[in-house]
């Protein structure tokens, strides 16, 4: 077996186990250097990642753990949010305790990302999916002095094991009525399973663990009130990473596994994006807390996600890949902001933003450009997916009508998105109380991480070709090859 | 009479069901983790009775995957729930109500 596809997952997990190691040596007043070593070591694993022009295709432990365009694509993305969240605590490296610990624990959720943007077996999905989730409990309940960090982290804990439950049952039908859980072969055989209603129970179980993931209706309920309770490092990382992952998952998943099922199935993932996003943009209107605004802006854009992959077409693909490449940079320009701004204040009501503009132009910015690129505005990196998601479903417009409903929809929901985030714009900029107008301060590494946030978003919005082809190279890897064999007109990816 | 794969089936379906049922239908944050564990082993007993019933052992391998997962997760999981009773006095979902707009 070739371990070197396995390099960055075992670089990772090694620098995770530094991290926790160090922190026996290192006295407690040098903390910060933890989170220094760990920026780097991802930093470096980041180029080395995202530099390697061809890296080496291939499978390991038995098919089980595929390296393909798409797993290089999502992996550069995961590496990339784990070092903008690491940069963002080393400022909060005294307040919070357990440094070392926190760091180790955002790098081997990093590392089960990894894992879940390769796997090719739903056993390796589960238990990816499980390394992130069971991280993400301890995470989110990370200031265990504040109530409402345990409240999100208990809420957590019961919705994801829930979803796991599910999951774990559906894996299991799957593999009874299938005889293997590997995608590959799954594929190949997709026609006769799709007769087998234990197979279509197994798949639809599987599914609601992944929906969870996402967050998307009627798998949401969690997401605002752990956005809002975790720790803004932690929840800046869940909305993208975890997110990205099971997107990384639902797409193989749905056109690695079972491409056949997933077109027979598209209108019901249509369905669900539209209430998806809908239910995200109606009721993020009437919030307060950014956090939680955040956490419905969360479920908004898994509902856009879904109309992508309900376009069951290349064209969809690419689009949603794109859209979680822009999307990444911009949630966590956002979050750096709103991680500053909470942890001076102690607040995350909008009133918290009211004269940002005057007390640190940078914050205000930053935030400023990352709600504007959410609510998809030209030339920010939020607008070029949102655009090619919005014409991948209009390609199917002209045939079918509720693919035109799910375009009405999603414009629907574009310009409600527009009234809550100039909402907390207009707070920032133009506050209607008299507010304190203290300078906030911002730290070194959170600068630097802020800069490449909005480097990626401006750079992305301009120039967008490189991500696209990217997107395009990586949606195009996903047919599987067994069943191009077996079928050589394929009516999923044409 | 030898019990049959549909039997095994039926019982880990009433477990699921059960652990479901307990999810939805309990308070107490003890006996709603009791439940979601009920679940992960109706899972366990479907994927062994499939593994003995179609020679194939990739499913018992399964299942020390789940018990291992599902031991990290009850770890970390009653660890929160005894946080949280230390710091509400309580371990009751009526009262994880802090968390709205």
């Amino acid at each position: 077996m070739n371990y070197s596809l396995l390099s960055l997952e075992i670089l990772v997990t090694l620098l995770g186990v530094a991290v926790l190691l160090g922190d026996l040596w290192i006295p407690s007043s040098a903390r910060r250097l933890l989170g220094y070593v760990a920026a780097t070591g991802i930093g470096i694993l980041l180029t080395y990642a995202v530099g390697t022009a061809a890296p080496p295709d291939g499978t390991a432990f038995g098919g089980m753990f595929v390296v393909d365009a798409l797993s290089n694509y999502f992996k550069g993305f995961f590496l990339l949010s784990a070092l903008v969240v690491v940069l963002l605590t080393i400022g909060s490296s005294e307040s919070i305790s357990g440094y070392a610990e926190y760091c180790a624990l955002i790098l081997f959720a990093t590392v089960g990302m990894l894992f879940a943007a390769s796997a090719n077996d739903f056993v390796l999905m589960f238990v990816a999916l499980e390394l992130i989730t069971v991280t993400f409990f301890i995470l989110v309940s990370y200031s265990r002095n504040r109530s409402g960090s345990l409240e999100a982290g208990v809420k957590y804990l019961i919705m994801g094991a829930l979803a796991s439950g599910f999951m774990v049952f559906g894996i299991a039908l799957i593999f009874g009525s299938a005889g293997t859980t590997q995608f590959y072969e799954i594929a190949a055989r997709q026609t006769e399973l799709g007769r087998s209603p234990v197979f279509l129970i197994g798949l639809l179980l599987t599914l609601v663990g992944l929906g969870f993931k996402i967050a998307a209706v009627p798998f949401q309920m969690w997401a605002p009130d752990v956005y809002q309770g975790a720790p803004a490092t932690t929840t800046a990382f869940l909305a993208t990473g975890s997110k990205a992952a099971g997107f990384a998952l639902l797409l193989r998943v749905a056109f690695s596994a079972v491409p056949d099922i997933t077109a027979h199935w598209s209108r019901l993932i249509l369905g669900l994006g539209v209430v998806t996003l809908l239910y995200g943009s109606l009721c993020a209107i009437p919030q307060r807390s950014v956090k939680r605004l955040m956490g419905y802006s969360s479920i908004a854009n898994a509902g856009y996600l879904l109309l992508g992959v309900a376009a069951v077409s290349l064209n969809g693909s690419t689009a949603v890949l794109t859209y979680l490449g822009g999307y990444i940079f911009t949630v966590l320009a956002g979050f750096a902001v709103i991680a500053v701004v909470t942890a001076q204040s102690n607040s995350d009501d909008v009133s918290a933003f009211a004269g940002l503009g005057q007390r640190s132009p940078l914050l205000a910015t930053g935030l400023t450009v990352s709600l504007v690129s959410l609510a998809g505005i030209p030339p920010l990196a939020g607008f070029f997916g949102k655009f090619l998601l919005l014409k991948s479903i209009a390609a199917h417009a002209g045939s079918e009508r509720l693919y035109l409903v799910a375009l009405l929809a999603a414009c629907v929901g574009v310009v409600i998105s527009l009234y809550y985030y100039f909402g907390v714009v207009r707070a920032m900029f133009w506050p209607r109380t008299v507010a304190d107008l203290t300078p906030i301060p911002v730290d070194g590494p959170t600068r630097l991480a802020l800069g490449i946030c909005l480097i990626g978003v401006l750079y992305l919005g301009v120039f967008p070709n490189a991500l696209v082809q990217g997107a395009k190279q990586a949606a195009a890897g996903l047919v599987p090859q067994t069943a191009i064999a077996a079928q050589p007109v394929h009516a999923v990816h044409h | 009479m030898t019990p049959g794969l549909h039997h095994y089936l039926i019982v880990s379906a009433l477990l699921f069901s059960l652990g479901v049922f307990g999810v939805v239908s309990r308070r107490s944050l003890l006996v709603i983790y009791m439940s979601l564990e009920l679940m992960l082993n109706a899972a366990n007993l479907a994927l062994v009775a499939f593994s003995q019933f179609n020679n194939n052992l990739d499913g018992q391998v399964m299942v020390f995957f789940i018990i291992t997962v599902a031991a990290a997760e009850v770890a970390v999981g009653l660890a929160l729930i005894v946080a949280l009773y230390r710091k509400r006095r309580s371990a009751h979902v009526e009262d994880l109500t802090s968390l709205k707009y």
